[in-house]
């Protein structure tokens, strides 16, 4: 997944866009899309439908790239915009109504596909989603970064903006609650 | 332990939930479209606010001109409030001069009038005129009678005949004077006659 990212010279393609070529966005775009869509629907709690948060985080990653300075890579920049992004969306009043009614279908859809593959039946991945959605925004993000995104604690601090210690308290106390509430699921 | 187990698992309900759906293949284009119509909608907005700012402007500056020509739209019309005053008395004026031109064109008339009764002779007068001139003639007849001496006694008659018919008019003393110095001249005669006798 992060593996792309290497790929891609970000210097570059970022330089080129602040000379006003437009064709290194959609390059960008086509590089990241995919981990971002892939860390919206984790943050969001696997809605199933990201496009339109996808669609407003690479519009503000359209309007805000020339400003990027390069402190950080893309890859660091554009997650935290979508963590940003996606935070606000949780708490957009559309997005929840919209999340009530469509995640069920598009989950129990997934699933049902899945089901005969996957180690895991609906009805504990829809425990465990529900278990990661009920955790404070603060500990899901460092969740969602650390152990679904496999990123290092240090781009997760950096993208969080917090120091290594509190995220690996935030790391702790959200492994504790998801014990709490999956503790069935985790016995072998 | 209980770390990897919960990231175990959660990996597990990732790969159950499947890749997400609904990011578009032109993702770019839809967000680069949606950039140009906010730029669209702010260039808008900026326009508006400027047309705004210069609508107000105008009106301002109208206000402040028409408080400043307030005076002189007080002048104006008091002179305008002059003007009429003057086109009033003007047009009395007219008036009253085409009303004496009027009187005098009807007094000339009367004038014309008057001289052209003027000139008809009055009928008394001429009456009298030829009263007069009838008595004279006749008194003219009378006198030449008298010299005749074969005609005296009708010269007498006609003397007495202007007397008895214009007895006011001045031939008619004329008459009883000659009347006077005949029966004068009888009576010296009879007069002389007698001391003659």
């Amino acid at each position: 997944m992060v593996v792309m990212a290497g790929s891609i010279d970000d210097e570059r393609l970022v330089r080129q866009f602040s000379q006003g070529d437009d064709s290194a966005f959609d390059r960008i775009v086509e590089g990241y899309s995919a981990d971002i869509g892939r860390l919206a629907s984790r943050l969001l709690g696997w809605p199933g439908d990201v496009d339109d948060v996808v669609q407003d985080i690479f519009f503000a990653v359209f309007l805000g790239l020339k400003k990027f300075r390069g402190d950080c890579s893309l890859k660091t920049w554009l997650f935290t915009i979508t963590v940003n992004k996606c935070r606000r969306y949780r708490y957009g009043r559309m997005l929840r109504l919209r999340a009530i009614s469509k995640a069920g279908d598009n989950i129990a859809h997934t699933a049902g596909c899945d089901r005969g593959e996957s180690a895991m039946d609906s009805e504990a991945f829809d425990r465990v989603r529900r278990a990661v959605v009920a955790l404070p925004a603060k500990y899901r993000e460092a969740v969602v970064l650390r152990y679904l995104q496999d990123l290092s604690t240090d781009e997760v601090s950096r993208i969080l903006s917090i120091s290594e210690n509190a995220l690996q308290v935030r790391l702790s106390r959200a492994r504790r609650r998801l014990k709490q509430e999956l503790a069935e699921l985790m016995e072998p | 332990m209980a770390e990897d187990k919960i990231r175990n698992l959660l990996q597990k309900a990732d790969e159950m939930a499947g890749e997400p759906v609904g990011i578009p293949a032109g993702l770019a284009a839809v967000v680069r479209q949606r950039a140009r119509h906010r730029r669209f909608v702010n260039s808008a907005g900026l326009i508006t606010a400027a047309a705004v700012l210069v609508i107000a402007a105008g009106l301002w500056y109208s206000t402040t001109r028409t408080a400043r020509t307030r005076p002189e739209q007080k002048r104006i019309a008091a002179l305008e409030g002059q003007i009429q005053e003057l086109q009033a008395r003007t047009d009395a004026t007219l008036n009253l001069i085409r009303e004496v031109l009027e009187d005098e064109r009807h007094q000339s008339r009367l004038d014309g009038l008057e001289a052209e009764l003027a000139s008809i002779r009055d009928p008394l007068e001429e009456v009298r005129r030829q009263v007069d001139r009838t008595a004279f003639i006749l008194i003219y007849e009378a006198d030449q009678m008298y010299r005749d001496r074969s005609q005296r006694g009708a010269a007498i008659q006609a003397y007495k005949r202007v007397i008895g018919l214009f007895p006011e008019n001045r031939w008619a003393e004329e008459a009883r004077q000659k009347l006077s110095e005949i029966e004068k001249r009888k009576t010296r005669k009879l007069d002389s006659k007698g001391e003659l006798l």
